[in-house]
């Protein structure tokens, strides 16, 4: 018989804590209530998923390269609040305020990706580091009362409301997200520079006898998270037609959390951006339920916490067995 | 058979600071032809290939690739020639498919993208001609390690190489793997494809090769056409004429059955079958001398002796007691292992002197309540660096930045400190200058005239011969030969580990 | 040629002296005061004590991000278990043991999971801390719940010789710490734990025991950090102690601790906890937002640490040439 694949195995895994949760909380809601399993909010879920999705198809890409960050909250703040004073102080079109806010994003995953990939930081390190820096910048950058008070800067403009709702319940985020999701793994599967992003995480010793720049490729995913950030940012400040310095306050969590639960593995090599999707609407789910069952949020942050410990630990012994295993197979079967 | 010469390299010369490592070295592979190359650890095996390969610039000499000269300044351009080096550590990206190793940072495009049918093809192609048990869409997670090898084979064979460099391709493989392996030797041949192999294991090397050149001392050897590969002759070419006798073979002195037995291992099982089934003693006062090649079992026997590793299965007895593998157990017992990477496992590298010979003694150092006293940890180390004379002397000096030597001084050092009954030592003077390994046999046999045991992993012959007072050889797992009251010379402990009998002189 | 002047030796002084005479110049009223010398000393004071306990997983290469959530937890438990006991002063001890007892056992899940699942350390941390935050909010409803029972409020605004009592937590803590480091055995372990843990086992140390216990100390001044705080503020909520994950680290790089494993000292990382103090306190003198100091603490980070990076890199270079010298 044939061994099933892990990567295969793994997805199921994480599908089926997906189905497990919703079955659970449609139960808890009681189903004749219809609380939870509706349409309407079953989109609501998708929309809250939206946002570390799209983010999180950066951060797959680093964590696929074995690193990892924890800076793409306060970056959205940053974003997010360069868009705010170039809405307060500028007439410049919607356009080129977008187009700042990306500029800003790239930059500040080009700034990560310099300091873990040029001066070899380690990365939880360097986007702590850069997590104060790029909230400290918000707050530099924060727009100010007549008293100086710093206060939230209102963005209600039409046309940006628009960009933050949609056509009916298909909300543009939503949209984005599947253009992202789908371009990211497109990329991540069928072109080199998803290859190498796997054969580095693997071994970067490995890929460099490969004639692969390990360096480059850290740095691209670094700069892709940024410019992903910044598309996050946009549709937040959209959606809440403000910009404040408390944006994705917390935030680096979501990504990260929906990487792990989806099955990207943190020591690096594999995973994909479907995973992730998936991880992200499991995390959204929950925060969906625990709201809609009038669980204290509190709770939320306790079972976020337990889920991702859990995880990591059935990764590591799930894939110290599978290894121990495919030795054991592959010398017994020899070469036959 | 063999065509015309694919690669020669001629007078090559290489020293590092000042060291010869390779002297006029000349080494011709022709074209569809398998041609070893041996040598003892040191003669400059590996410094010719990495020479070969780019790795390392030669200080003289010139590489002639079909006849032309040539320039190789890196791994890359010896690749573009035509020569692909299958490493010992394997450098497949596990999660991805086997195409996609084969082919990787040179994938078949479309456009941006992976042209995964024709790079699966592709891949299929090579498989077919050489018929390897592959398929190019398995990934390689589900993959054993002589299947990963075959995968940097075929890598090799995808970039049209006409030159394989195969460095000891059989050290991790099974038994059948390694057979596939030699199947698939011989189908490259016979398709032209030259390549170079190196091994320890003569029997290989016997078996496979067309032609064998031998280095020694960083010269050239000998180079045997395939019917003077004879083991007898290719041991003693390798150890070459023995001038000094004294140096050459010596007699195990001091196999003293009677005296009193401090090490009894009794049927010592490894659980992944690297060694098994091992019984042996040692006397007080005796040096044993554990021969064999790498990958023997040599390490691991010693490591689950002294309990960094556990048997499955089997029994250790220090004087009579039964000791629990744990090295924290046996150090209390009074067992010293001195590790045989000295840089990752024998020293903390940031840590003083003191504190690095401290690290093992804080059973006997003074702590008054639990203040540790720096005198006397002071005391102690200064003992260490004048048993053994440790340069520099200052205590404090970090144990990172000294020499090999002396950081091998502070490894032993904090061992003397102790009232030992056993003391083992793997590969002892690796990477070591002169002077200290002298004044580390000295320690050795003081040590054992004060009535300590003593085990000694080393793959240096010579060293071997020089300390051992009864030599136990390894053999892929097992205890195949002893040598005691006997005079034994390099090549008998060689022609024991390599499993040649020598014939009767 | 660069001479050779340990600079790493001096550099400690200097850029305190520099620090000190700038503030003075700028500000000289409003720094060389007795008053904000006290002030600096009592900001001083939380990151030192916590700094004094975390130092012992930085120097077994480990990290820990849950300082900030686990200091409110541990705040947020001492605040309701002395209003459970009536806000009694019985009440209070209890509460302080409770919270103590708290630190601890997060300390020992952070080492267990670490050590036996060979998890890095800053991903369970990570997630640890979102378990604290939730622990914090559930045990306090998301509310604030202050406390000014007096055995309580005395714990951070008792002043002795004209210091609050918590600068004598933080010296306590320091000297005990600096103790267990450099003269007990356990201390000689944590180093060399941390500079080679499998030369460490070889050598017969019990590398998870050691590695564990380190996270329980930090833990355990991580705890005493939050009911120092809550003291000082006489409240308790999910927000208390945030930001400090950064600052204790922050402290710990400025002193010379590095973060890639055993190098450091506890008298460095009070001298970082000073500086880190001394830069609040000079920027909020010079009416910079406690905000912003942000950036120059993620700098300081950033830059420390890719020096270290460099520097053991250039080491080890070093010391390929020197071993090839030795051969010659």
């Amino acid at each position: 018989m044939k061994r099933m694949n892990q990567t295969t195995m793994r997805r199921l895994i994480s599908i089926g804590m997906l189905l497990i949760l919703i079955l659970l909380f449609t139960i808890l809601a009681g189903a004749g209530k219809g609380k939870f399993l509706n349409f309407d909010n079953l989109i609501e879920v998708v929309r809250d998923a939206s946002i570390p999705t799209i983010i999180g198809v950066g951060v797959t890409y680093i964590i696929i390269t074995a690193g990892i960050d924890l800076s793409t909250g306060s970056m959205m703040a940053l974003v997010g609040m360069t868009m705010a004073n170039i809405y307060a102080y500028t007439l410049l079109p919607f356009s080129v305020m977008i187009i700042a806010g990306l500029i800003v994003g790239l930059l500040c995953g080009l700034f990560n990706g310099i300091i873990v990939a040029k001066f070899n930081v380690p990365e939880f390190i360097a986007t702590l580091a850069t997590m104060s820096i790029f909230r400290a910048l918000t707050y530099i950058i924060a727009i100010k009362d007549q008293n100086g008070v710093i206060k939230s800067q209102p963005m209600n403009h039409s046309q940006y409301a628009w960009l933050g709702g949609g056509i009916g319940k298909f909300y543009f985020v939503i949209m984005a997200m599947i253009v992202v999701v789908i371009i990211g793994q497109i990329v991540l599967k069928h072109t080199r520079y998803g290859t190498n992003l796997y054969a580095v995480g693997a071994s970067k010793k490995a890929a460099t006898l490969s004639g692969i720049n390990v360096a480059k490729t850290r740095m691209i995913a670094y700069v892709i998270t940024g410019l992903m950030v910044a598309i996050g940012a946009v549709f937040t400040t959209a959606r809440l037609q403000s910009a404040t310095t408390a944006i994705g306050m917390d935030f680096e969590f979501n990504p990260i959390a929906a990487a792990v639960v989806g099955g990207v593995a943190l020591s690096g090599g594999s995973g994909d951006v479907i995973g992730t999707l998936i991880g992200a609407l499991f995390m959204a789910t929950l925060e969906n339920g625990v709201r809609k069952l009038s669980i204290n949020t509190a709770f939320q942050y306790v079972i976020k916490g337990a889920i991702i410990i859990g995880v990591v630990i059935f990764d590591a012994t799930y894939k110290a067995r599978m290894d121990r295993k495919a030795k054991e197979q592959g010398a017994k079967e020899g070469l036959e | 058979m063999a065509g015309n010469t694919i690669l020669e390299a001629k007078g090559i010369y290489k020293s590092f600071s000042g060291v010869p490592v390779l002297q006029n070295v000349n080494f011709e592979v022709k074209a569809g032809e398998v041609h070893a190359l041996m040598g003892e650890n040191g003669a400059g095996k590996s410094t010719l290939i990495k020479i070969i390969t780019g790795v390392y610039t030669k200080d003289d000499g010139q590489i002639y690739w079909e006849g032309k000269p040539v320039e190789i300044n890196s791994y890359q351009d010896c690749q573009k020639l035509g020569v692909a080096c299958i490493y010992q550590e394997l450098s497949v990206i596990p999660p991805l498919t086997v195409a996609q190793n084969v082919y990787l940072g040179r994938e078949p495009r479309k456009g941006p993208f992976i042209d995964f049918a024709k790079m699966n093809q592709m891949t299929q192609e090579l498989i077919d001609r050489y018929q390897f048990p592959l398929k190019p869409t398995t990934v390689v997670d589900n993959l054993g390690i002589g299947q990963r090898q075959l995968i940097e084979i075929l890598k090799g064979l995808s970039q049209d190489s006409k030159l394989l460099i195969m460095d000891e391709p059989t050290a991790s493989l099974s038994g059948k793997e390694a057979e596939m392996l030699f199947r698939i030797i011989q189908k490259l041949r016979s398709e032209g494809v030259s390549i170079i192999y190196i091994s320890h294991r003569l029997e290989e090397v016997y078996m496979l090769s067309d032609r064998l050149t031998i280095l020694r001392d960083g010269k050239n050897a000998a180079v045997l056409e395939k019917k003077d590969i004879i083991p007898a002759k290719v041991i003693e070419t390798m150890i070459g004429k023995v001038v000094d006798e004294s140096a050459g073979s010596r007699k195990m002195l001091h196999s003293d059955d009677k005296a009193e037995v401090r090490l009894d291992v009794k049927n010592l099982t490894d659980k992944t079958d690297r060694y098994r089934n091992i019984s042996f003693q040692v006397h007080r006062g005796e040096i044993l001398g554990l021969g064999g090649l790498i990958g023997a079992g040599r390490t691991e026997v010693v490591r689950a002796i002294y309990g960094v590793d556990q048997a499955v299965s089997g029994e250790v007895y220090l004087d009579g007691k039964k000791l629990n593998p744990s090295p924290k157990a046996s150090i209390l017992e009074g067992i010293g292992f001195v590790p045989e990477d000295r840089r990752n496992q024998g020293f903390i590298p940031l840590l003083s002197t003191t504190k690095n010979v401290a690290l093992t003694n804080y059973d006997i150092v003074k702590v008054n309540g639990t203040t540790i006293s720096d005198a006397d940890e002071l005391a102690m180390s200064k003992r260490a660096i004048e048993a053994i004379d440790i340069r520099p002397s200052d205590p404090n000096k970090q144990v990172g930045v000294m020499s090999g030597g002396n950081q091998q001084k502070v490894v032993i050092g904090k061992w003397l400190m102790r009232d030992l009954k056993l003391l083992i030592v793997d590969e002892p003077t690796a990477g070591i200058d002169v002077g200290a390994k002298d004044e580390i046999y000295s320690i050795l046999e003081d040590l054992a005239k004060q009535g300590v045991a003593i085990i000694v992993v080393t793959s240096d012959l010579q060293e071997l011969l020089r300390v051992s007072h009864r030599i136990l050889v390894m053999r892929k797992g097992d205890i195949v030969k002893e040598f005691k009251n006997v005079e034994v010379t390099q090549s008998m402990v060689l022609s024991a580990g390599q499993g040649v009998e020598e014939e009767a002189k | 040629m660069m001479k050779n002047i340990n600079w790493s030796k001096y550099s400690k002084p200097i850029i305190l002296a520099v620090f000190i005479i700038v503030l003075s110049i700028l500000r000289p009223k409003a720094f060389l005061s007795l008053d904000n010398f006290s002030n600096v000393l009592w900001s001083v004071a939380v990151i030192g004590i916590m700094v004094s306990g975390s130092i012992f997983v930085y120097l077994v290469g480990g990290i820990d991000l849950s300082i900030a959530t686990l200091c409110a937890f541990s705040a947020v438990v001492v605040v309701s278990i002395t209003h459970l006991l009536g806000d009694t002063t019985a009440g209070v001890i209890v509460g302080v043991i409770a919270a103590l007892i708290v630190g601890m056992i997060a300390g020992a899940v952070h080492g267990v999971v670490i050590t036996t699942f060979k998890i890095p350390a800053f991903l369970v941390t990570f997630a640890t801390q979102s378990i604290f935050l939730g622990l914090a909010m559930i045990f306090t409803n998301n509310k604030i719940i202050s406390c000014t029972v007096p055995a309580f409020t005395a714990i951070g605004a008792f002043k002795i010789l004209g210091f609050p009592l918590p600068v004598y937590f933080m010296a306590i803590i320091a000297v005990i710490s600096w103790y267990v480091l450099s003269k007990t055995v356990y201390g000689r372990y944590v180093y060399a734990v941390g500079g080679n843990p499998e030369a460490s086992e070889i050598s017969g140390i019990n590398v998870k025991l050691v590695t564990i216990v380190c996270y329980m100390i930090s833990g355990l001044t991580t705890a005493i950090g939050g009911i120092v705080l809550a003291s000082m503020t006489q409240q308790a909520s999910s927000s208390t102690g945030a930001g400090y994950t950064n600052d204790v680290i922050t402290a710990a790089v400025i002193g010379g601790v590095s973060l890639l494993g055993g190098e450091g000292t506890v008298s460095g990382a009070i001298f970082g906890a000073v500086l880190m103090g001394l830069l609040n306190n000079g920027l909020n003198l010079m009416s910079v937002p406690s905000t912003h100091a942000g950036l120059v603490k993620g700098l300081v980070i950033v830059v420390a640490v890719a020096f270290d990076a460099l520097q053991h890199a250039d080491q080890s270079r070093k010391k390929v040439k020197k071993v090839k010298k030795a051969a010659a």
